[in-house]
């Protein structure tokens, strides 16, 4: 389920000149408040909800848990409704049965909740910011 | 607004539209925006009144920035970022906390702000609007002045301008009550009857129901609103002080639909340093 530290590293390797960086979003609430920026994480799965509402759109994957083989469901956060339209995402950009691959930060309640900063669409490679409220770069761009 | 000033306000906007460009032409003050390109002067109305909005055909709003704040505090973990305060803001050690609101002060920093009331979609009262998130637009209606604000739960804030004076024995609410007038360019704003539900800024700066604000709001430049408050809170503080930051104005911002309460999940989920 989680990715090497040296994946995560060579993911960021492949973002090329495609990408757009946009500045970090303001959030209504302490990003470290609710999220651990010493855990973050990359998953992979399968959308199974989506809530585009405010203040933040949330949407829950189905993931394989690699160490107990039990299928988890993890929640992610992102920025508003607005704020995601103006990164370029639109209401069917994402829909239930796709896969995606995410990069976040998890909660530091224990949760299978995270706050999402990067989600690709794999059937595509298409990438999409998620208006994170974590202080560092958003990116928004094409399949890679 | 009455159906008389409505009128008013929409001729003199029509003639505002109509006359364009009616710019001053004085410079802009120290502390403004002048990053090496030419300053943009700030807009005015046909009568010469200056304007915190845009002119017509130019859609945009103003947006404070996390970090921006009164007091500044190098404290480790604090979203702080001094090139947006005021030169005059006090070192967070000079402000004149009262002993408790110096220990609630430093508690929230602690605890990651987790018990901010604004993170529970309340209203942002006295200061916070200033730079609360997804920003907010400034309505002149001549007899009064309105705070739209994006952010929170999609609150405005009303400032009397016909010269009333504040109510005896208010009750205390989110925004308290507020009387301006202008001096020259500056609005100068004096609010009383604040509740204590409300932390003044975003990183949790004090407050009690005698919190008596002094505002003033000015626009050295089109890109920039600066905003300054003297806090009068002898619950709080043991005398007056003085902060503020500058706030930019964003091209093509406008205000959308946000109603924090929607679908609020981050109360529950705010705990804080623990691990």
């Amino acid at each position: 389920m989680l990715l090497s530290d040296m994946r995560k590293a060579l993911a960021v390797l492949w973002t090329s000149s495609t990408i757009l960086i946009a500045a970090p979003a303001s959030a209504h609430h302490s990003f470290r408040a609710q999220y651990d920026p010493d855990q973050p994480i990359t998953v992979t799965g399968v959308v199974t909800k989506i809530d585009w509402m405010n203040p933040h759109v949330y949407f829950y994957i189905d993931v394989k848990n690699e160490t107990t083989g039990a299928v988890e469901n993890w929640g992610f956060e992102m920025g508003p409704p607005h704020m995601l339209q103006q990164r370029g995402w639109k209401r069917n950009s994402m829909q239930i049965g796709d896969e995606l691959q995410v990069d976040g930060t998890r909660a530091r309640d224990g949760s299978l909740t995270a706050n999402a900063r990067r989600v690709m669409l794999t059937a595509t490679g298409q990438v999409l910011g998620a208006a994170s409220s974590e202080g560092q770069t958003i990116t928004t761009g094409q399949p890679q | 607004m009455s159906h008389r000033l409505a009128i008013e306000f929409t001729v003199s906007a029509t003639i505002l539209a109509l006359s364009l460009p009616v710019f001053a032409q004085t410079p802009a003050p120290a502390g403004a925006s002048t990053s090496g390109a030419a300053v943009r002067p700030a807009p005015r109305w046909p009568d010469g009144r200056i304007s915190f909005t845009g002119p017509p055909g130019e859609i945009g709003n103003w947006d404070g920035r996390p970090g921006s704040t009164l007091a500044n505090n190098l404290g480790e973990g604090v979203i702080d970022v001094f090139e947006f305060n005021l030169p005059t803001n006090l070192n967070i050690d000079r402000v004149p906390f009262q002993p408790w609101a110096r220990e609630a002060y430093y508690e929230r920093q602690k605890n990651f702000t987790k018990d901010d009331p604004h993170t529970r979609c309340k209203p942002s009262g006295g200061p916070r609007m200033f730079h609360t998130p997804y920003g907010f637009e400034v309505l002149d209606l001549v007899d009064e002045v309105i705070f739209v604000s994006v952010g929170a739960p999609h609150s405005w804030r009303v400032v009397h301008m016909d010269g009333r004076e504040h109510p005896a024995n208010l009750e205390p609410t989110w925004f308290g009550h507020s009387v301006g007038r202008w001096e020259g360019d500056t609005l100068v704003i004096d609010t009383v009857g604040f509740n204590d539900k409300f932390w003044m800024t975003r990183e949790g700066m004090p407050h009690t129901t005698a919190l008596h604000t002094i505002e003033r709001i000015s626009r050295p430049d089109f890109n920039t609103l600066r905003y300054e408050v003297t806090i009068d809170d002898p619950g709080a503080y043991t005398q007056t002080w003085s902060g503020g930051w500058f706030i930019p104005w964003v091209p093509g911002n406008e205000p959308f639909d946000y109603l924090c309460q929607e679908n609020n999940l981050d109360a529950a989920r705010m705990v804080g340093p623990r691990k």
